[in-house]
């Protein structure tokens, strides 16, 4: 029975990332990159990592998904303002493809010819007898926390961690330069509708109740900084399209401090300890548990907003061109 | 076989047929207004059979809170969704209409 569900399973995300790509329709293909999503979170669960599938589901489906519709929204209005021209530019598109035709293929053929030694090599090497998990599992008690992924995750390997919050910042950073800083320009909209209003009135502090539970389990369970970041930058978003855009109503440092308050944090910590003569990111053993959820906490506030940051400057990118439209 | 087993069966399959029959609304039905109509609400009826027949198949008080919680968000979720698209829809049909209902 449960061969059944693991094929069906397997089948049906295979089934949707192709569709995905080969879908005719931009929207659609959105769509079914959601469903892709999800159907992959569901196959993180039956292999037993709940952690990456929260994730998964959270970040492909969550927060990719706000992203993608958006991006959706700005090409449909570019599209249809550019209908007149759109007969001339598929014409001269198709006797492009024509030309360029064989190099697509060429290259899909190339590169799936490599995923696929690749991946054979992956299973080959496969290590007998769970790989890392005997050594990650002897040192948990030193770790300061029960759940294996958290210790692997904020203690073992907490560099990679640390990088990985920056690269979040980077890609706003790259954000904010592309975009121009100039933002967050529209504070006083208010949410038209009440219901919309009432709504993202009554989510607000259940995502935020529910992203410190994630936070807080992580210790034992799973959960942690990432998942409880997606939730609480759930809530910036949502506030955003509710008219209520978090970064105009804080001063603009206390912003820019929420945003590289998780990362310093981390940082400033783990030189802190170096000095008294530890390695990088090495805890002392007493109050690793406690060090631990604060570095969570400040992690997740951090990446919560940055997410938030992200939607709102891209969702500011193209409204201020529409404003110079309208005015000239 | 115990009779809780039995109701469980039940209550799933009256909510997959929930499902399928909001699906099937939502690929058959003509314009977007009916097509929500089929997807929400038969969905959500859908939804709550299979988390009812859920809750009694874990039989833990904490389990059936935490699965009434998950249909209760997924409806409140679902039907605001549904008339923010809805109201979308009706200010792009008829422009200008939508904002004299609300003032």
């Amino acid at each position: 029975m449960s061969i059944l569900i693991d094929g069906l399973l397997a089948i049906l995300a295979i089934y949707l990332a192709l569709q995905s790509l080969l879908a005719p329709r931009l929207s659609q293909s959105v769509f079914l990159f959601f469903a892709f999503g999800l159907a992959l979170a569901l196959a993180w669960v039956r292999l037993g990592a709940v952690d990456v599938a929260i994730t998964e589901a959270a970040i492909a489906a969550g927060f990719l998904g706000v992203l993608f519709l958006d991006a959706l929204r700005d090409f449909s209005s570019t599209i249809s303002e550019k209908h007149n021209n759109t007969e001339a530019i598929q014409s001269s598109a198709s006797r492009k493809k024509i030309k360029t035709f064989l190099l697509p293929r060429l290259a899909f053929g190339v590169g799936l010819g490599l995923f696929l030694l690749i991946s054979l090599e992956a299973i080959w090497q496969i290590p007998q007898g769970g790989g890392l998990t005997a050594a990650a599992e002897s040192m948990l008690p030193e770790s300061g926390v029960e759940h294996p992924v958290t210790a692997v995750l904020l203690n073992f390997r907490a560099y990679d961690t640390w990088l990985e919050i920056g690269v979040i910042l980077l890609g706003l950073l790259a954000i904010f330069v592309t975009g121009g800083i100039k933002i967050y320009t529209k504070p006083d909209v208010v949410a038209k509708d009440p219901l919309l209003r009432q709504v993202i009135l009554f989510f607000t502090p259940v995502l935020f109740l529910f992203g410190a539970f994630l936070l807080y389990i992580g210790k034992s369970g799973p959960g942690g900084a990432f998942q409880a970041a997606v939730l609480w930058g759930a809530i910036g978003i949502l506030l955003h399209l509710g008219g209520k855009p978090v970064f105009a109503m804080i001063p603009r440092w206390v912003g820019q401090l929420v945003l590289i308050m998780g990362l310093g944090f981390f940082l400033l910590m783990g030189f802190v300890f170096m000095s008294g003569g530890a390695t990088l990111f090495e805890y002392p053993k007493a109050y690793a548990g406690t060090l631990i959820l604060i570095v969570e906490t400040l992690a997740a506030i951090s990446i919560a907003a940055a997410l938030t940051a992200i939607y709102a400057n891209l969702n500011q990118m193209k409204e201020e061109p529409k404003e110079n439209e309208s005015a000239n | 076989m115990t009779i809780y087993e039995v109701i469980t069966v039940i209550l799933l399959l009256v909510g997959c047929f929930f499902f399928l029959a909001g699906t099937l609304g939502v690929l058959r039905f003509p314009d977007l207004f009916s097509r929500l109509h089929a997807l929400t609400k038969a969905d959500n009826l859908g939804l709550g059979f299979i988390a009812a027949g859920m809750a009694l198949h874990i039989a833990s008080p904490w389990a059936a809170v935490k699965i009434f919680f998950i249909w209760f968000f997924t409806l409140l979720a679902s039907s605001t969704s549904c008339y923010l698209i809805a109201r979308f829809q009706r200010e792009q049909d008829q422009p200008g209409k939508g904002k004299e209902d609300r003032e």
